[in-house]
């Protein structure tokens, strides 16, 4: 139920399906049946959302990377890693390995800057956040509507390291943004936050598994979505405190608004625990937007249009705000608010 | 401090399972395994009219086509079902007409369980004391059904399932399936070739039941199957109350109970279906006790109908049950308030499932686990607000109590919205026991044990409170029980 799967994008056997629990709400099988051919090359054109914030960048294009692939950070760096997909109906794979060495503190500013159609993308990610390391990671994530991709974060988190990872989706035919992090050993710390605006026919989902292998480990996750039209959004959360696992605190919490008739929202925030001393909670809540909110507002004279978006906002932005880097939290902002 | 004083005197009472004695009756069973001709001796030995048997047997194709579902976060051993006996039935004249007739045997392992089966002495009881009518089935049969003449004055037909088949086979037939279908899962696929018996419920239009029912289930032959089925239908505007409870004796096997349970509620009627659940779990080792798997559901289909499901769920080695409420009347409402104990080795998977298919639908679960020793708890449940359901409202709460290093509390809820007007929210909390209370508790003079007790009672509280009164009783002396041996 919680194994993952290896997808292999030249191999169609490898595709989940919803059969398959883990994948309950994100049918990759049905809409890839075959393998797709594989991408040809792309060209790196703008510079990415988060160039103005300087550092290092690790590059793909059409999955072939343009430099390296693997990033090893120690004192205090930024590194931006841009997926970068121009492709029409063809796949591609990217694999890259990030590590923050001891105490070192990494700004990890990810960007999936999708263009072209109907391309299909796997990206996985090895993060390692050694001891007393600091790791912040952002990740815009931005696709045309009939592209497929599938996204998977594998974090490790060593003993009183610190994780804090802020996804921001706008979906695709059908996007998974997938994140799973240990708590490898003791007093660490992670925040895993994310939030999907998606409109049309868009999906997004956002996956993540935390698990606590040690003691004293603590974790805070806040998920917000907005679904208009007729999109979807999925929220699957797993927190796993193992045995021994003591003195662990886990709080998750997912919001999502759907602001139309016919989208749809499905979430399942899941504890699995197997240690007594622990503070645990999940919240889900799943609604429309605060009619007398809206009411109040109209009657101020703000037009219903405007009021919706200006509350939207307000909704989501709570997200960004727990964006504890200053500069990556601006673009997170503004990024956000031109596609509302 | 009355509550104080009452778990007191409960903890005062504690024992190990004190229903798992054997009785030793004198029994007939159908040959050991399962085929074909297991179900037609089965429809045969009941009497049954032809649609009825192929009912079961169509049931059973199905049932050989299916697999045993392993989706639930239980394990055990698997089940031979060519190794168990489909029916055993206390040997008996046919037709006890009075109680008189009924083995002196089984009236005493009801009396050993405290079931009034004798009118009269729930007659002479404390005035005012609320009455029971009771259906008592012993493995595969209905023993004896009380105040059947009260209840029929009323117009509320309440007889074995057995009974009705033979004497009101068309509203059997309306209904029947009709709300948990033949081919629903693995098991309800084995309990509609199998079922032997079960209660049936029928409550004509705008009446309200003058008394509460209750079947009492008993299995007592070893390696035998339970299965058995209820079928309640509240027709429009009526009201009742249902009860159920269940133990089995001590043994080493595991024994299967896949019992189907199916609710139709009408326009404005209301059904409230209580359960105490204390099937034999196993012994210290995780050795024997009942695989309790069971599939309940109701359907409101009226609108403005209500049923709500209450279950204290603190037997059974296995339990694999998700009582459910198909909401396809406008304005109907669910609620679903469980209390889940595991101790020793036991495993319960168990949660509830709210269908919301009608507008301005509305459903409230309350869920409390208790997990103690090595034993494992999930809640799973489910959500779900179809596209044209406008104005929906759910609100879902679980927590967890986890005592000592070994045991497991999981909680694995689904939330599915489509449409835009729901307003579905969801809270759980995992916890362990407050040192802090406990110490409280017996810095006052309880004993560890006591304070224990106190403190989960305190814990299960809210809904404990929507128990009938006499299974409250029952209950909370229950939770002690259950808890024996949980801490130090």
């Amino acid at each position: 139920m919680s194994a993952t799967f290896a997808i292999d994008l030249t191999d169609a056997s490898t595709f989940p399906s919803r059969r398959d629990e883990a994948w309950k709400y994100s049918d990759l099988k049905r809409y890839l049946r075959e393998a797709p051919a594989p991408s040809g090359t792309a060209t790196v054109g703008a510079p990415g959302p988060f160039y103005d914030l300087g550092g290092e960048a690790v590059v793909f294009a059409n999955g072939r990377a343009v430099g390296v692939t693997d990033f090893i950070a120690s004192g205090e760096q930024t590194l931006r890693l841009r997926y970068i997909s121009d492709a029409v109906g063809t796949g591609h794979t990217a694999s890259a390995r990030v590590a923050a060495r001891a105490g070192a503190k990494l700004l990890l500013l990810e960007t999936h800057e999708g263009a072209g159609s109907a391309y299909v993308a796997h990206n996985t990610l090895e993060l390692d956040v050694a001891a007393g390391a600091e790791v912040t990671r952002v990740v815009l994530v931005e696709e045309p509507e009939d592209a497929i991709s599938v996204s998977e974060a594998h974090v490790k988190v060593e003993a009183g390291g610190v994780y804090r990872q802020t996804v921001i989706a706008t979906g695709a035919r059908l996007q998974r943004i997938e994140t799973r992090i240990s708590h490898f050993a003791q007093g660490a710390q992670v925040q895993a936050d994310g939030l999907y605006l998606l409109n049309g026919s868009r999906h997004a989902d956002l996956t993540s598994v935390v698990r606590h292998m040690e003691h004293d480990g603590a974790t805070s996750q806040l998920i917000k979505g907005v679904a208009r039209d007729t999109a979807r959004g999925v929220f699957q959360g797993k927190i796993v405190v193992e045995r021994g696992a003591d003195g662990t605190d886990a709080r998750m919490g997912h919001h999502a608004l759907i602001a139309s008739e016919r989208a749809e929202i499905d979430a399942k925030p899941e504890l699995i625990i197997y240690a007594d001393d622990v503070q645990c909670a999940h919240g889900n809540t799943v609604g429309a937007l605060d009619e007398s909110a809206l009411f109040y507002m109209q009657q101020r004279g703000v037009p219903a249009e405007e009021a919706r978006a200006l509350l939207t906002q307000a909704f989501l932005i709570e997200v960004i705000d727990r964006i504890e880097h200053e500069g990556a939290r601006e673009v997170a902002r503004e990024w956000l608010t031109a596609r509302l | 401090m009355a509550a104080v004083k009452e778990t007191i005197d409960t903890v005062a009472e504690l024992e190990r399972y004190k229903y798992g004695f054997t009785s030793d009756v004198e029994q007939e069973f159908a040959p050991r395994g399962l085929n074909a001709d297991i179900v037609r001796f089965i429809s045969e030995k009941k009497g049954e009219p032809e649609w009825m048997l192929e009912w079961r047997l169509a049931a059973y194709e199905r049932w050989l086509a299916m697999e045993e579902p392993t989706w639930a976060a239980v394990h055990y051993e698997p089940v031979d079902y060519q190794d168990l006996f489909y029916y055993a039935a206390p040997k008996k004249k046919e037709g006890p007409k009075s109680l008189d007739e009924v083995d002196p045997e089984i009236l005493d392992v009801y009396k050993k369980l405290g079931i009034p089966l004798k009118e009269q002495e729930v007659l002479a009881g404390v005035q005012g004391a609320p009455r029971v009518a009771v259906d008592a089935v012993f493995d595969s049969v209905s023993v004896v059904t009380t105040f059947k003449e009260e209840l029929a004055k009323a117009g509320v037909i309440f007889m074995p399932i057995s009974e009705a088949l033979r004497e009101y086979p068309e509203l059997v037939r309306q209904y029947l399936g009709s709300v948990v279908p033949v081919s629903d899962n693995y098991f309800a696929a084995l309990n509609s070739a199998v079922f032997s018996d079960g209660s049936f419920v029928y409550i004509p239009p705008g009446v309200r039941c003058p008394m509460e029912l209750s079947t009492y289930f008993r299995i007592n032959a070893s390696q035998t199957g339970q299965f058995e089925r209820t079928l309640i239908i509240a027709d429009k505007g009526s009201y009742v109350s249902y009860l159920e409870g269940c133990t089995a004796p001590m043994r080493d096997e595991n024994q299967l109970h896949a019992a189907v349970v199916e609710i139709v509620a009408l326009d404005d009627a209301e059904v409230k279906y209580s359960t105490v659940q204390n099937w034999y779990p196993g012994d210290a080792e995780g050795k024997g006790g009942i695989y309790n798997f069971v599939t309940k559901r109701a359907d409101c289909r009226g609108d403005r109908s209500k049923v709500s499901w209450t279950q204290v769920e603190t037997g059974s080695a296995v339990t694999w049950k998700y009582p459910s409420c198909i909401l396809k009347g406008d304005d109907s409402s669910g609620e679903f308030y469980s209390i889940a104990i595991t101790n020793g080795h036991q495993q319960a998977d168990t949660g509830t499932k709210m269908i919301h298919l009608g507008k301005n639908t509305k459903s409230r679960i309350i869920a409390k686990a208790v997990s103690a020793g090595k034993s494992d708890s999930t809640y799973r449940g489910l959500v779900s607000v179809h596209p044209k359901a406008t104005g929906v409202r759910n609100f879902t709460q679980c927590d967890s109590l986890l005592i000592g290093k070994e045991c497991g509390s999981h909680t694995i809820p689904y939330i599915e919205a489509r449409n835009g007007s729901a307003q579905l929210e969801h809270e759980a909390t995992t916890t362990r026991l407050s040192d802090d209370q406990l110490f409280y508790a017996q810095q006052r003079g309880l004993s560890q044990e006591e304070a224990v007790a106190l403190l989960v009672n305190g814990f299960v509280r809210d809904v404990l409170q929507e128990l009938p009164m006499e299974f409250a009783v029952e209950a909370q002396k229950l939770v002690a029980i259950s808890l024996e041996g949980s801490v130090g």
